[in-house]
């Protein structure tokens, strides 16, 4: 090889590689309309391995052109080790070009995530397990579904109970509904917390754990997706069954989700840009309406 | 005389003679686990919605006369004349316990983050739990009648006690008033000493007035009511005499504590299937890696924590009691690693539902790998029936 050629391939390579991204990374084909809430949703996501760092690329390369202002995590943010260092490298670094544009994360826990995340500064939680939020006609629960206790669940209770906003959106890391064959409905939880949901007319809600994405019918209703491959993925697990609406379980995704009045759209798109789910959903109309 | 009944006859002798209440313990709360195993695997929507309506009964309120029994025993064993009388002798065993409770804790914290599931770091109390009944019997089984036993017991009783410090002093989810509990706890032990005062013989005023006043001590400063009859119970009238550990009284005891026996063992039976059922339910599919912690923690760290712990009280002066070595410590730990009962209690009372108390109820079924453990040790190590 001459030496030209040695100096000329580096960049040839990164711009194949920015031409084949864009070429690969569709444009979110959202409303994207102004004054709408725009965020994005990521499970299981906290591997610093290379899938997690390209889902993350992807998610900038959306953001450029769906500017979403929050990102809502739905545990599992960190697998093996929780130091400084690994915030850095499985959560600063990865999201880094998203922080700096102002990006808001706020997180809630899973099983592998040490207790101690709650106090970490960017997942916004201020320390607390489970909290609520408002963007808009939004208001988003963010719970703690490894210990489910009564006090939380009185929390929930009076929280969605005190809630005027249009639309009410839980987040969480157990699944109460999932065709992943690895873990599945997480049942103990559903029986708790659904007649809670069903009775203050929650609309959607989103969860991890399982490696896959999942958008279920709707279950008495609601609205449920499992988007817990935003670093992990266990390829080949959905095992669909008639609950399921759409599944994808071939490689890494994530979501973006843009609420504009009565209507919620959301795409699922995969580590190499593809739209792998999209769609629109309709505020049910509750029964008080 | 053919072979067959002559091996049967040998396999019953191997068995130790123990109450009914023991016994069933041994035969009820396995079924009401396996029931609920298969229960939480066919039809989990039923089982959770069962399970969530009756844990109250089961859990905070009838499991009362469980501990209430299991309180009697030690009553009866740590009084004059009893298996473990005088407390003097204690001092090793609990020593022992310290040890094996606070290896085994720090193995757990090691080894679910090690399988990569820090979550369950919240479990960590569960690891201190020992089965009194199960372990009992596993030891009978091994050694007969012999000082590793009353040792084993007062560890067990011990390792128990700081677990439940340790759930009402870390549990994440509990809120205590404890001022309010003692008030109120002032009161139900002020009724049970003036019951005894008046030589009142009937084990009922002890147990509505004086145990009524103490489950809502615990109840109200947020403490597991369940142990509300375990402060009540020395102040019941017994027996000058100890029949003997998990022996049943007779019939013709007319003692209140042996009469609360006799009163009490079978509906705490039914309570300990119940108990099996309602808190066993695992869904295999909930299960990770860190459900190894638990079984790990306790079947390494209980034998090996005796082990530290008896050797540096040997160090500042104390002695093993007679017939007791090394390996028979090692086989007592075993043994003491198996939680059961104890242990499911523990999980229930700490953990609320979902994934980590699945994982660590599952560990806590786990943990009964002590008793073959024990019994395998015992026979490589040539100890108790097994020796030479």
């Amino acid at each position: 090889m001459t030496l030209a050629k040695r100096r000329i391939s580096p960049v040839l390579i990164v711009a194949a590689a920015l031409a084949s991204a864009s070429l690969l990374a569709q444009p979110a084909s959202l409303p994207n309309r102004s004054g709408s809430v725009k965020f994005a949703a990521i499970g299981d996501n906290g591997t610093g391995d290379r899938p997690q760092y390209e889902v993350a690329q992807q998610m900038a390369t959306v953001h450029a052109t769906f500017p979403f202002d929050l990102v809502i995590m739905l545990g599992d943010n960190m697998y093996g080790g929780q130091s400084p260092a690994d915030f850095v490298r499985k959560f600063e670094q990865p999201y880094a070009p998203l922080l700096s544009a102002g990006v808001k994360f706020q997180a809630s826990i899973g099983n592998h995530d040490r207790p101690e995340q709650v106090s970490y500064k960017p997942y916004n939680m201020n320390g607390q397990r489970y909290y609520t939020y408002v963007r808009g006609q939004v208001r988003f629960f963010a719970l703690d579904s490894n210990l489910l206790d009564r006090k939380q669940l009185e929390w929930i209770d009076g929280a969605l109970r005190d809630a005027r906003e249009d639309w009410k959106i839980c987040y969480f890391h157990h699944p109460l509904y999932s065709n992943a064959s690895r873990h599945g409905s997480s049942v103990d939880l559903r029986v708790l917390l659904e007649p809670i949901f069903l009775k203050y007319g929650v609309n959607v809600v989103f969860s991890g754990h399982d490696h896959v994405y999942e958008r279920l019918k709707p279950q008495k209703g609601i609205y449920y997706f499992v988007s817990g491959a935003a670093g992990q993925l266990r390829k080949g697990n959905m095992e669909p069954s008639e609950q399921t609406a759409a599944a994808f379980d071939q490689d890494q995704s994530f979501m973006v989700v843009e609420v504009a009045g009565s209507e919620l759209f959301f795409q699922s798109i995969s580590r190499a840009g593809r739209t792998v789910d999209s769609g629109v959903i309709r505020r049910q109309t509750r029964v008080s309406e | 005389m053919s072979k067959g009944p002559r091996r049967i006859r040998r396999w019953r002798a191997a068995f130790p003679r123990l109450s009914r209440f023991a016994l069933e313990h041994l035969l009820l709360l396995p079924l009401g686990a396996a029931i609920a195993l298969v229960w939480v695997n066919a039809d989990p929507e039923s089982y959770y919605r069962f399970t969530y309506a009756m844990s109250f009964a089961v859990n905070d309120v009838a499991m009362v006369f469980f501990f209430g029994l299991m309180m009697k025993e030690v009553v009866e064993a740590t009084a004059p004349g009893g298996v473990l009388h005088p407390w003097r002798r204690a001092w090793l065993p609990v020593i022992a316990s310290i040890g094996a409770t606070v290896v085994s804790a720090l193995l757990y914290l090691r080894t679910v983050n090690a399988l990569e599931e820090p979550a369950l770091e919240v479990g960590w109390p569960v690891s201190f739990a020992t089965d009194i009944a199960v372990s009992y019997f596993v030891a009978r089984i091994i050694f007969r009648v012999h000082p590793a036993i009353p040792f084993l017991l007062l560890l067990a009783i011990a390792s128990n006690a700081l677990g439940f410090v340790a759930i009402a002093l870390f549990d994440p989810t509990r809120e205590l008033h404890l001022v309010r509990g003692a008030l109120i706890m002032a009161l139900a032990l002020g009724l049970a000493f003036a019951l005894r005062r008046a030589r009142v013989k009937s084990f009922w005023p002890y147990l509505i007035a004086a145990g009524g006043a103490s489950w809502w001590a615990f109840f109200w400063s947020g403490l597991h009511p369940a142990l509300a009859l375990v402060p009540i119970m020395p102040f019941l009238p017994h027996a000058a005499r100890d029949p003997g550990f998990f022996v049943d009284a007779r019939p013709s005891a007319h003692d209140a504590l042996s009469q609360f026996e006799i009163w009490w063992r079978y509906p705490a039976q039914a309570t300990l299937f119940f108990f099996g059922l309602v808190n066993a339910g695992v869904p295999l599919h909930a299960l990770e890696p860190g459900t190894w912690g638990l079984p790990i923690a306790v079947l390494a760290g209980k034998p090996l924590g005796i082990l530290v712990a008896t050797g540096a009280a040997l160090a500042v002066g104390l002695h093993l009691p007679h017939k007791v070595g090394w390996r028979e410590l090692i086989v007592v730990g075993f043994t003491a690693a198996i939680g059961f009962s104890m242990g499911l209690f523990f999980c229930t009372a700490l953990l609320p539902p979902g994934q980590l108390r699945s994982e660590t109820s599952m560990g806590v079924l786990l943990s009964l790998a002590g008793a073959p453990l024990a019994l395998v040790t015992a026979r490589l190590l040539r100890v108790g029936r097994f020796g030479r």
